[in-house]
């Protein structure tokens, strides 16, 4: 379907639903009886029952499967800052995902934060009602700092998208293109171009994993990263993150551009702005022979599949639908989620991320993998329920589950969660209560 | 790592490291925007340094690469006691080298040759609103002496 269409679709389809989720009960009314059961007098018990012990919530109420969808709205998708009224539409999509794919309650929720603090704050007031908070389209690098803090400071997991989920698909990808290059994740040679939120913590997760930081050479507008750059000590107190990876990457001190970098590189990351002329042919081709290449800016990747491919490039990934190799967050912020909740986790560690990510990789290799195949897609749900229990064990192994769980309890558990969303939507599509667009 | 004086081939590693700590002051201040030819000075600046008496330029070198500079003088404090102070113009360690103790090695070195040529107290001078080199003299038991305050006329 060309992009057009589906503008046009989406504002249409959203005006006649009004909205794309919103709550809904769990409970029967049999009588109006039943009030007096699920709110008062009947609730009192319950409530004193929390009082007594705020774990209990996790058992009475809902808030073990609710995560809020926070944004303020400063950078949506790549429209930028506008605004959290408009960053509702997406939030509500977000949630819809969450929803439909890991089974989550998740609460569309755009808030008007003045300053980093003031969201801070926000977020931090939420943590009653919520097992989870998930952050989404902040600036970079306030983005960083929000997360780090509320990480830091809140006892239910908080995450950021842009970060680890984008970092962790793309661990996922690389895991899978290394492997059909015939190359060890330890040994190869990676370039990150762009340092914002994805490339970022895809750097950490790299090292994480098992990369050599001084086989990783990053480069930001301004060039590539090395510890002796001009604005280095700007970068020190102007971005920390960023300043990290400047003194301990690019071990053999290339300075310079991209083509520069790409020198005798195995796999380039991009995220780094809109295509599709940011990478060039003549940069891809000083790469390795065999070489992986992922774009991932939406919706315009850095560089077109066709061409990365005609200038060498083995193996090629994009952000998008319409290439084969799509490297979408979507594969696991539901799973993560799933996961994380199904064992109360108190916070997401990197470990869980990188589990998650090789249970993706692996479930692709099993379907079995080619330059035109390296992830699932989204409607291979199977994977969900797997990637999710391999969150959930690998939270229990950290030791920052609050629930024990085997693993084939793991897989139950998440399975029969993420089942029962999709029963609802049947069900509810089934009777006329959610009906098909008019044409 | 060797912490020595430096040499006439050292000069403009020093130099680019001079220029760097004047960049990082701008950082943190508007009005110490650093001029477009501040290597040509720095190396003019520097190279009036090496070999004076009364002067001292120190260098951290790993190996052939200079990670770090010291440039300071002696002076008199006219009306004061105690009299004769060493007076550290520029200081400077590049990042990746921070954090090891080697700006401490670097000060201390320093302080010792400068006690050789007769200093009584040790000085340095700082922007005021340079927060790393503030906090880096206030950690190891200096205090503000002087303030100089500044406005554009």
């Amino acid at each position: 379907m060309p992009k057009e269409d589906f503008s046009r679709k989406a504002l249409a389809y959203s005006k006649f639903y009004g909205g794309k989720v919103g709550v809904s009960p769990k409970v029967p009314v049999r009588s109006l009886d039943d009030f007096s059961i699920w709110y008062t007098p009947g609730v009192a018990a319950v409530s004193r029952a929390i009082a007594e012990d705020a774990e209990l919530s996790f058992e009475y109420t809902g808030r073990w499967n609710t995560v809020a969808v926070v944004t303020d709205g400063t950078r949506v998708l790549g429209l930028g800052n506008i605004g959290p009224e408009g960053a509702l539409p997406v939030m509500e999509g977000k949630s819809l995902i969450y929803n439909y794919l890991g089974g989550v309650n998740a609460i569309p929720l755009p808030v008007r934060a003045k300053s980093e603090e003031g969201l801070i704050d926000l977020v931090r007031a939420l943590e009653p009602s919520l097992g989870g908070v998930n952050l989404e389209d902040i600036e970079s690098p306030k983005c960083f700092d929000v997360l780090d803090r509320l990480r830091a400071e809140m006892k239910i997991p908080v995450w950021h998208d842009d970060q680890q989920g984008t970092a962790g698909v793309t661990l996922a990808a690389l895991f899978n293109a290394l492997e059909l290059t015939g190359r060890k994740l330890k040994g190869s040679r990676i370039v990150l171009f762009g340092a914002g939120a994805a490339n970022v913590a895809a750097e950490r997760l790299l090292v994480k994993a098992g990369v050599n930081p001084k086989d990783i050479v990053v480069l930001d507008s301004k060039g590539i990263l090395h510890p002796e750059r001009d604005d280095i000590d700007q970068l020190m107190l102007k971005n920390r993150w960023k300043y990290e990876i400047a003194i301990h990457t690019n071990g053999d001190r290339i300075t310079g551009g991209l083509k520069d970098a790409l020198k005798g590189a195995d796999a380039l990351v991009c995220a780094a702005g809109q295509g599709p002329e940011l990478v060039k042919p003549d940069e891809i081709r000083v790469m390795n022979k065999r070489s992986i290449a992922f774009f991932m800016a939406n919706p315009v990747p850095e560089m077109l599949p066709p061409a990365a491919l005609a200038a060498g490039a083995e193996i090629v990934a994009t952000g998008r639908s319409d290439y084969p190799n799509q490297v979408n967050n979507s594969l696991m912020f539901p799973a993560i989620f799933r996961g994380a909740l199904d064992v109360r986790a108190k916070t997401i560690t990197d470990p869980m991320v990188i589990d998650a990510a090789h249970e993706l990789a692996a479930f692709a290799r099993e379907k079995g993998i080619s330059k035109d195949y390296i992830l699932p897609t989204m409607v291979q749900w199977e994977v969900y329920p797997r990637v999710a229990a391999k969150v959930a064990q690998a939270a229990i192994r950290e030791g920052v589950a609050r629930r024990k769980m085997t693993a084939a309890e793991s897989l139950r558990v998440a399975t029969e969660t993420i089942e029962h969303s999709r029963k609802v939507m049947n069900a509810l599509r089934r009777n006329g209560i959610i009906l098909d667009p008019p044409e | 790592m060797q912490i020595r004086r430096a040499r006439k081939e050292d000069l403009p590693a020093v130099a680019d490291l001079i220029v760097r700590t004047k960049r990082l002051n701008n950082e943190f201040d508007p009005l110490f925007a650093v001029v477009a030819d501040a290597k040509t000075r720095a190396e003019k600046y520097i190279g009036s340094t090496i070999g004076v008496p009364d002067k001292l330029l120190l260098v951290a070198a790993e190996g052939s690469k200079i990670v770090g500079v010291l440039r300071a003088e002696m002076r008199e404090r006219l009306f004061y006691e105690p009299h004769h102070e060493g007076f550290i113009t520029d200081f400077y360690v590049l990042p990746e080298y921070r954090r090891k103790a080697l700006g401490n090695e670097v000060l201390q070195q320093a302080s010792a040759e400068l006690r050789k040529m007769g200093a009584e107290i040790i000085v340095a001078d700082v922007p005021s609103r340079n927060e790393i080199a503030n906090n880096f003299y206030s950690k190891r038991g200096f205090r503000a002496l002087t303030s100089s305050f500044g406005k554009s006329p």
